[in-house]
């Protein structure tokens, strides 16, 4: 079978090659956007690597009609970017492909089948599901450790269509120098907080564990407190931490969709009847601003005993 | 007349999911509602029919059945997008269509506004529904009618025959400009929607609501998609509320059990 994987940040490559290993062998390689500009790291994945020098949803769509419709791809992988959820429903769209999104695992049966498991109800739930191949489907990020890299491959260079979107103008958003999908433990903050001086116990915290800070949609886009790279949900990051401890968070599913993949989650709240506590590991039922000073005393005096 | 058309989806709602003893979860005894992001295309959808004097078509298809227990939910959805100042609602409902996929969806939406003799300038959807949240009806209905298509827009204005949009990405915002006719994603930072009025949910009633089955709508298909399994998956996390005589013997059982699960890094 004939695997394309769609790698749009240099770190997809590893991730995507190792899941293919796990039921095909290879896969043959996109590298678009970041991967594109990094394509000599891309190509130690993959014995072929198309590189495509663009991140326009529709350049990438049309790169991709033009790969499956000559190469004969059975099955198409990416992690679910926006510009890729828009290329690549697109392309569904055009090719008449199912295509499954947020999937966590993913196995092929009889050659013609795909079976995948995916988040579903905001991530409170999980569905499995099975479409016929040829099929798209996009992971969750971080959804695997990556493979380790081999010998470069041979790249081939792809020229960008232009579509009937033009973009005029880019603006970076306005950024800490966080990288929550990197991180192993994040402090999460929500409305629990009544002032935004108080997030220093967050960022205390978070020092103190070598981790960042995240938070809920009010506290990004309503208040401003934080910068939206910060912000975890369903318009903001999907996240896949060691360690997510939620504080003065209440877990709305748009929030919690954005954690689901987190393997601990603590729960720090006042109110004891919040839906956090039934989606959370460890939960605390106090008030934040009397237990986390308590909490990151208690973890300076472990730090401080080696 | 020029028309905007906007999908709305009843959505499961999950807020109400009630799983089995054994985590199992019953799709058809959750109570569907309207999608949190498709008001923010509804408000929006409103604001530029008010601006442009376009007519206001609301679309929506039946996902999840069977219809006979599901329409008194559509209902409402569409009626709250016909109260905020839609003209009118087409809905597509037949149980051959559920449990829906994406694939049929945007063939049926596609099909029934052909039926309707309709050719929206615009459609705009939100970037995603609260239950499956897979952002990919607006781009297929994008493909198969031949449009323009721009996701994510966080700001959107329409004059001379194009839109200009603010597409919100992971780590910058993309001023871009499509031709219409365009479909056009937003998400939930493009306005504040306000709920309709009681007077405008009175006179929605006497708006013109078409249903579509199967029949009328040709063939396009069958779901290819098999859910095999819907599993909660709460019961995956070990909710334990950790309890002391004071709060520092709390956080030192925190501490103790974090270590345990080898997530601690000091």
């Amino acid at each position: 079978m004939k695997v394309l994987a769609i790698a749009y940040e240099v770190k997809d490559a590893g991730e995507l090659a190792k899941a293919v290993k796990e039921f095909n062998g290879e896969a043959d390689i996109l590298a678009v956007s970041r991967a594109a500009e990094q394509v000599n790291e891309v190509a130690r994945y993959s014995k072929r690597v198309y590189r495509l020098a663009s991140k326009s949803p529709y350049a990438i769509y049309k790169a991709l009609e033009n790969l499956v419709e000559r190469g004969g791809y059975q099955l198409l992988i990416a992690e679910g970017y926006r510009n890729l959820r828009d290329a690549l429903s697109r392309l569904a769209g055009s090719l008449d492909l199912p295509m499954i999104t947020d999937a966590y695992t993913i196995r092929i049966l009889d050659g013609e089948k795909v079976l995948v498991e995916r988040g579903f109800l905001s991530e409170r739930a999980k569905m499995k599901v099975e479409v016929p191949l040829p099929a798209i489907v996009l992971f969750i990020p971080r959804f695997t450790e990556p493979l380790e890299p081999g010998e470069e491959g041979e790249v081939i260079e792809l020229a960008p269509t232009e579509g009937p979107e033009k973009v005029l103008d880019v603006k970076p958003k306005a950024m800490g120098d966080v990288n929550l999908e990197e991180a192993d433990i994040i402090v999460g903050v929500g409305r629990g907080f009544k002032a935004k001086e108080d997030l220093h116990l967050a960022f205390e915290l978070a020092e103190l564990l070598g981790g960042q800070v995240g938070c809920t949609r009010p506290i990004a886009a309503d208040l401003k407190w934080l910068s939206e790279d910060r912000w975890i949900g369903i318009s903001g990051k999907r996240v896949a931490p060691k360690l997510y401890i939620a504080i003065g968070i209440s877990g709305s599913p748009q929030h919690m969709s954005g954690v689901q993949n987190a393997k601990i989650i603590v729960a720090i709240n006042k109110d004891k009847s919040a839906p956090i506590f039934k989606q959370a590991d460890y939960g605390v039922v106090a008030d934040l601003y009397q237990f986390v000073p308590i909490l990151i005393q208690k973890l300076k005096e472990k730090k401080a005993k080696g | 007349m020029s028309v905007i058309a906007v999908l709305v989806k009843a959505s499961l709602n999950p807020d109400m999911v009630r799983a089995e003893p054994d985590g199992s979860i019953d799709v058809s005894a959750i109570p569907l509602k309207i999608s949190d992001i498709d008001r923010n295309a509804i408000e929006e959808a409103v604001r530029l029919k008010q601006r442009l004097g376009w007519k206001l078509v609301t679309v929506s298809v039946v996902t999840w059945g069977p219809v006979s227990a599901r329409m008194k939910d559509v209902r409402l959805a569409v009626q709250e997008s016909l109260a905020k100042g839609s003209d009118e609602a087409i809905v597509v409902a037949d149980d051959a269509l559920t449990p829906g996929d994406q694939t049929l969806t945007a063939k049926a939406i596609k099909a029934a506004l052909e039926r309707s003799g309709i050719k929206p300038q615009l459609i705009l959807a939100g970037e995603a529904t609260i239950d499956e949240v897979t952002s990919q009806v607006p781009g297929r209905l994008a493909a198969l009618l031949g449009y323009s298509y721009v996701s994510f827009a966080r700001k959107l204005e329409v004059e001379d025959g194009k839109v200009i949009a603010e597409r919100d990405l992971e780590d910058y915002v993309e001023v871009v400009e499509a031709p219409l006719p365009a479909v056009v994603s937003v998400t939930q930072e493009i306005n504040e929607p306000r709920p309709p009025t009681l007077l405008q949910i009175r006179r929605a009633s006497r708006k013109p609501i078409k249903t579509f089955g199967l029949r009328e709508l040709g063939d396009i298909g069958k779901p290819s998609r098999k859910l095999l399994e819907i599993k909660a998956i709460q019961a995956r996390r070990k909710q334990v509320i950790i309890e002391g005589e004071t709060l520092e013997e709390i956080a030192e059982k925190l501490i103790e059990a974090l270590a345990k699960e080898g997530v601690l890094q000091l």
